[in-house]
C-alpha cells in the first residue's frame, strides 16, 4: 500500500486507495516533499513501469503538470507544466512498444515507454485520455505571441542584443520595445504565414479505389485527406457525421454503411429503404435544382445557347423543336442522371475553394450556397459589364495620345552650372607690357636652349629632396597613421557598435515623437529622454571610462555623445516653448 | 616574347605657359624652362631605359595650343639613318635617348618661337592637353598586337594657376581616364591645384607639390618614375585630403551645409524664397517646416 517505493517521498497519509490489477491509484491528497513539487499538489494519476531514456520510473500526472521519477530516486527528473504542453503523440497501435510522446511549445520533445507486460496499453491509454483532458484547460492563448516573440529574437541576432541591452537593463520596458515591432510582424506574419489551403482534386472520391479482401468484400482505404475532401464537398455528409458519430455509429460503421449507400453508387436508385444518406441525395437534388436556377449571372456567357442539338456527329446543329426539358425527366435517363452528379460534384468541389472563408466565418450552421458561381455573377454589376466591354473593344495604342503636359525646366541661368565648384578667384592682373616682356623673355631663353641633361640636379639639392621624400620628412607626414579599427580590440569594436544600435533605437523612438501634436506624445518623449539619460548613464559612460583606463587617444564615443545632446536640446527647446505657451 | 612584357607608357605633360615661365625666370634665374626641360628629359630618358618596352609621349601644353614634343609625327623611331643633322650619338648614350632628345629640344624651341599671346588667352590649355593624351593613349592600345597589355599613366608637371572656364572639361577628362583605368600623376610647381588633387584621388594617381623646385628632377625620378605597380611596394608620400566641397551658385564660396533647389539642384547659401536658376518659388511657412525643406550638404569625402 505504499507507493513510496516508486520514489515518491511522502511524509503524509492519504485517504482513499484503489487497488486494481496491481497497480496503485492514487486519488487524493498527498504531501510529496520533493525538490521539484511545490508546497501540495494534487496527483492524479500515477503509473508505473514507464521507462524514459531507458530508465525505468513512475509518470505522475498532477492537477498542473506531469513529471517523471526514476525508480528509487526522490526527485523528479523530468517534469512539463501542461501549459506548456503543445501536444501529445502516441505510437501506432500496431507498434511493439508502446509509447507516449509529449511535444513542448519549444519544439522539445519527451518520450515515455510504457513497459508493463500485463497492461502497458491500458496505461499509455489511460495517461492519454487524462492528458487529452487536462491540456486544453491549461492551453494559453497568450503563448502564441510570446512565441512569436521567441522566435524573432532568436532569429535575428541583433533584434536579441538589441532586447538585452535595452530591456534586460531596464533602459526601456518590455511593452515599449515590442510596441512597434510585433504590430510590424504580424502584418508580415499574416502574409507570410497564410499557406494557401490545398483544393481538393475533383477525382478524389474515384482514388478511394476498393480492394477485393479475398471473399465477396472490398476494402477501401480512407485517408484523413479523403475523409477532409468528402467532408469539404459535400456539408450534409459532414452533418450526418457529426450528427451519428460517435453517439449511434463508430467511424467504421459510418463510413461502411456510405459505401454501402446507395447515394455514394453510380445509379442513384431511391429504394426508399431507412438510408442515412438518402436525405444527402434529396439535399443534393434540392442544391443542383437552386444552382440550375440562380444560372450564371455573367452577362458576357450566355450557357443557355450552348445545347446538344446536333443532328449527327458533323451535321450542324438541328433548329427543331428541342427535346430537352418534359421529355428527359420522365424518361430518367441514366446518362443525364450521371451527368447530373458529375456536374453537382464539380460544382461542389469548385465551391469548397470559393467559400471555405465563407464557411469559417458562418457559424450558424447554416448550409454553405451551393453554386461555384455566384461570387464572380455578384461582381458583375452594369458598371463592370462595361468596363469589361470598354477593355474588349479598345486598344491602348491605337487611341490617340493625349500628352501630358509636363513642367519643363526653365533655366535662366544656366551657365551657373557649367563653372563648377571651383571659386572664381580673383586673377593675378598681368599688364599687357608684363606679358609682353614675359613670352619675349621666354623666347629669348628657348632659342638658346641646349640640353644639358648631366648639370641638371647639384648632389645637395638631391640630397636636400630624398629627405624630404624620407619617412619622417617633409612630404612623409600623415602617412603613417594607423587605422583606427587596428588600434582597437576587436570587443570594444562589437560593443561599441552595441551601443551605437541601442543608441539608434532610442533615438529613433524619440525624433519619431516630433512633431508633438497629442499628449501621448508629449509623454513618451518626455519618457524617452528619461530612457535616453538613463541609456547614456548606465551604458555609455562606464564604456567611455573603459576605453579611457585602457586607450588614451581615441576618442570613440564622441559621436554618440554628440547625438545625444542634440536629442537633449531638442527636448530642451520644445520644453521652453511648452512652457511660454502655456504660461 | 613581346607579348610577355606588359607595355608601360608614359605621357608626360608639360605645362609651358610663356606668361608664366617668363615671369618665373625674372623671379628665380635659376630655375627657369631650361632647367625644367633637362630635368623632363631626364625623367624620360629613365623611362625609356627602365624597359625595353616603355614608350613615351610628351606634350606641351601652352596657352594657344597642345603640342607634341615627342614622339613627331613625321619620325619613325627607326628612322636614324636618314637623319643628317644628329649623325648619331656624341656621347655614347642610347641612340633612341638621342634621338629623342634632340626631338623634344627642337619642337619646344619652335613652339616658343611662334608664341603669340592675343587678348586673354593666358591660361594653360591643359584639359585640351589632356584631352589629347588620352586619345594618343586609346590610339597607341588600339595598335597594340593581339595578346599585349598596356599600362599607360599621365603625368602633368603644373605651372601656371588653374583656369576655372575648363572645369567641365577637366571633370570630363578625369573621369574618362577613371574609366580607362589610367593614372594621372600631378607635380605642382607653383600653386596647389584643387582639379589636379581632384584628378589624382579619383584616378589613383599620386600628387605632389614640390617645395624646392631645382630639385624636380629629383622630385621626379622618385616619385613619379615607378608605374604603379611598383608603388605599392614603395614607400611615397601619402594623398592629400581633396577639399570636394561645392561652391555656391551665387558667390562661389566653398560651403559644407547649404540650400539646394530641388528642382535645378543649384546650390546656394542661403535660404531664398525664390530659386534664381530656375526660378522655382518656395512657399515660405512656418519655422519649423522651413527645417524640412533644408537639405543639407555633407563634404564627400
Amino acid at each position: 500500500m505504499f507507493p513510496g517505493r516508486s520514489g515518491l517521498k511522502v511524509t503524509a497519509g492519504w485517504v482513499l486507495m484503489e487497488e486494481k490489477e496491481g497497480e496503485y491509484r492514487q486519488i487524493n491528497r498527498v504531501r510529496a516533499g520533493t525538490a521539484m513539487a511545490t508546497s501540495s499538489e494534487e496527483v492524479l494519476l500515477i503509473v508505473k513501469r514507464v521507462r524514459q531514456k531507458k530508465q525505468d520510473g513512475a509518470l505522475y500526472l498532477m492537477a498542473e503538470r506531469v513529471a517523471w521519477a526514476p525508480e528509487g530516486k526522490d526527485r523528479f527528473s523530468v517534469s512539463h507544466l501542461y501549459a506548456d504542453i503543445r501536444c501529445q503523440k502516441i505510437s501506432p497501435d500496431g507498434k511493439s512498444k508502446i509509447q507516449l510522446q509529449l511535444v513542448l511549445h519549444t519544439g522539445e520533445t519527451t518520450n515515455f515507454h510504457f513497459t508493463s507486460e500485463s497492461s502497458a496499453v491500458k496505461d499509455r491509454d489511460a495517461a492519454k485520455d487524462l492528458l487529452q483532458q487536462l491540456l486544453p484547460k491549461f492551453k494559453r492563448k497568450a503563448n502564441k505571441e510570446l512565441e512569436e516573440k521567441n522566435r524573432m529574437l532568436q532569429e535575428d541576432p541583433l533584434l536579441f542584443q538589441l532586447y538585452k541591452d535595452l530591456v534586460v537593463s531596464q533602459v526601456i520596458s518590455a511593452e515599449e520595445f515590442w510596441a512597434n515591432r510585433v504590430s510590424m510582424n504580424s502584418v508580415d506574419h499574416s502574409l507570410t504565414n497564410s499557406k494557401q489551403e490545398v483544393g481538393i482534386s475533383a477525382a478524389f472520391l474515384a482514388d478511394v479505389r476498393p480492394q477485393t479482401d479475398g471473399c465477396n468484400g472490398l476494402r477501401y482505404n480512407l485517408t484523413s485527406d479523403i475523409i477532409e475532401s468528402i467532408f469539404r464537398t459535400y456539408p450534409a455528409v459532414k452533418q450526418k457525421y457529426g450528427e451519428n458519430v460517435p453517439h449511434n455509429l463508430t467511424e467504421k460503421e459510418f463510413w461502411t454503411r456510405f459505401f454501402q449507400s446507395h447515394y455514394f453508387h453510380r445509379d442513384r436508385i431511391s429504394t426508399g429503404s431507412q438510408d442515412l444518406f438518402a436525405e444527402c441525395g434529396k439535399l443534393d437534388e434540392q442544391g443542383l435544382k437552386s444552382m440550375v436556377g440562380q444560372g450564371v449571372r455573367n452577362p458576357m456567357v450566355d450557357l443557355v445557347s450552348f445545347e446538344d442539338k446536333s443532328l449527327d456527329e458533323g451535321y450542324g446543329i438541328s433548329s427543331g423543336p428541342s427535346t430537352s426539358g418534359h421529355n428527359k425527366t420522365l424518361k430518367e435517363n441514366s446518362n443525364a442522371a450521371i451527368i447530373k452528379r458529375f456536374n453537382h460534384h464539380s460544382a461542389m468541389v469548385l465551391a469548397t475553394g470559393l467559400h471555405k472563408q465563407d464557411a469559417q466565418n458562418e457559424q450558424n450552421g447554416e448550409t454553405s450556397s451551393t453554386d461555384g458561381n455566384s461570387k464572380d455573377s455578384d461582381f458583375f454589376q452594369p458598371s463592370v459589364k462595361k468596363v469589361k466591354l470598354k477593355e474588349s473593344i479598345e486598344y491602348a495604342d491605337l487611341v490617340q495620345e493625349n500628352g501630358r503636359k509636363a513642367v519643363s525646366l526653365n533655366l535662366k541661368k544656366s551657365d551657373r552650372y557649367s563653372h563648377g565648384p571651383t571659386p572664381v578667384q580673383c586673377q593675378q592682373y598681368a599688364t599687357s607690357q608684363d606679358i609682353i616682356n614675359s613670352v619675349n623673355c621666354i623666347r629669348h631663353e628657348t632659342a638658346n636652349y641646349t640640353p644639358r641633361l648631366t648639370q641638371v640636379l647639384s648632389s645637395s639639392t638631391a640630397s636636400t629632396a630624398i629627405a624630404a621624400l624620407s619617412p619622417g620628412g617633409v612630404l612623409m607626414q600623415g602617412g603613417t597613421q594607423q587605422a583606427i579599427n587596428q588600434m582597437v580590440p576587436n570587443d570594444a569594436q562589437c560593443e561599441l557598435k552595441h551601443l551605437y544600435v541601442a543608441a539608434g533605437e532610442l533615438l529613433r523612438h524619440f525624433w519619431s515623437c516630433f512633431p508633438v501634436n497629442t499628449p501621448f506624445l508629449e509623454e513618451k518623449v518626455v519618457k524617452m529622454r528619461s530612457n535616453l539619460e538613463r541609456f547614456q548613464v548606465t551604458k555609455l559612460c562606464p564604456f567611455q571610462e573603459k576605453m579611457q583606463r585602457q586607450y588614451l587617444s581615441t576618442n570613440l564615443t564622441g559621436h554618440l555623445e554628440e547625438m545625444l545632446q542634440t536629442a537633449y536640446n531638442k527636448f530642451h527647446t520644445w520644453q521652453t516653448r511648452r512652457m511660454l505657451r502655456k504660461t | 616574347m613581346a607579348s610577355d612584357d606588359e607595355l608601360s607608357l608614359l605621357v608626360i605633360v608639360v605645362d609651358v605657359n610663356p606668361i608664366w615661365w617668363g615671369q618665373q625666370a625674372q623671379r628665380e634665374p635659376e630655375f627657369t624652362l631650361s632647367k625644367c626641360m633637362d630635368a623632363v628629359m631626364v625623367m624620360s630618358n629613365a623611362h625609356l631605359v627602365m624597359t625595353r618596352s616603355n614608350k613615351l609621349a610628351i606634350i606641351a601644353s601652352h596657352c594657344r595650343e597642345s603640342h607634341f614634343l615627342y614622339p613627331n609625327k613625321h619620325w619613325k623611331a627607326g628612322d636614324f639613318a636618314g637623319d643628317e643633322s644628329s649623325c648619331g650619338s656624341r656621347d655614347g648614350k642610347y641612340e633612341l635617348l638621342t634621338v629623342g632628345n634632340d626631338l623634344i629640344s627642337e619642337e619646344i624651341k619652335n613652339l616658343m618661337e611662334r608664341t603669340e599671346v592675343r587678348g586673354q588667352q593666358t591660361e594653360t590649355l591643359l584639359a585640351g592637353s589632356l584631352a589629347k593624351a588620352l586619345c594618343y593613349i586609346h590610339r597607341v592600345t588600339k595598335e597594340l598586337e593581339a595578346g599585349q597589355e598596356m599600362k599607360s599613366r599621365i603625368l602633368v608637371i603644373k605651372a601656371a594657376d588653374d583656369s576655372a572656364l575648363q572645369y567641365m572639361n577637366f571633370m570630363n577628362v578625369i573621369f574618362a581616364a577613371q574609366k580607362q583605368s589610367i593614372l594621372i600623376d600631378a607635380c605642382v610647381l607653383d600653386a596647389d591645384s584643387g582639379l589636379l588633387q581632384q584628378a589624382c584621388d579619383i584616378t589613383g594617381g599620386l600628387y605632389l607639390k614640390v617645395p624646392q623646385k631645382i630639385a624636380l628632377g629629383q622630385y621626379l625620378l622618385w616619385v613619379f618614375l615607378p608605374d604603379s605597380d611598383q608603388r605599392s611596394q614603395l614607400v611615397l608620400p601619402p594623398p592629400v585630403h581633396v577639399d570636394y566641397r561645392a561652391a555656391c551658385f551665387c558667390h562661389r564660396n566653398l560651403i559644407e551645409i547649404g540650400y539646394v533647389c530641388s528642382v535645378c539642384l543649384s546650390i546656394f547659401c542661403n535660404f531664398s524664397p525664390i530659386c534664381t536658376t530656375c526660378e522655382t518659388a518656395f512657399k515660405i511657412a512656418l519655422p519649423h517646416a522651413m527645417k524640412a525643406k533644408k537639405k543639407k550638404l555633407k563634404p564627400t569625402t
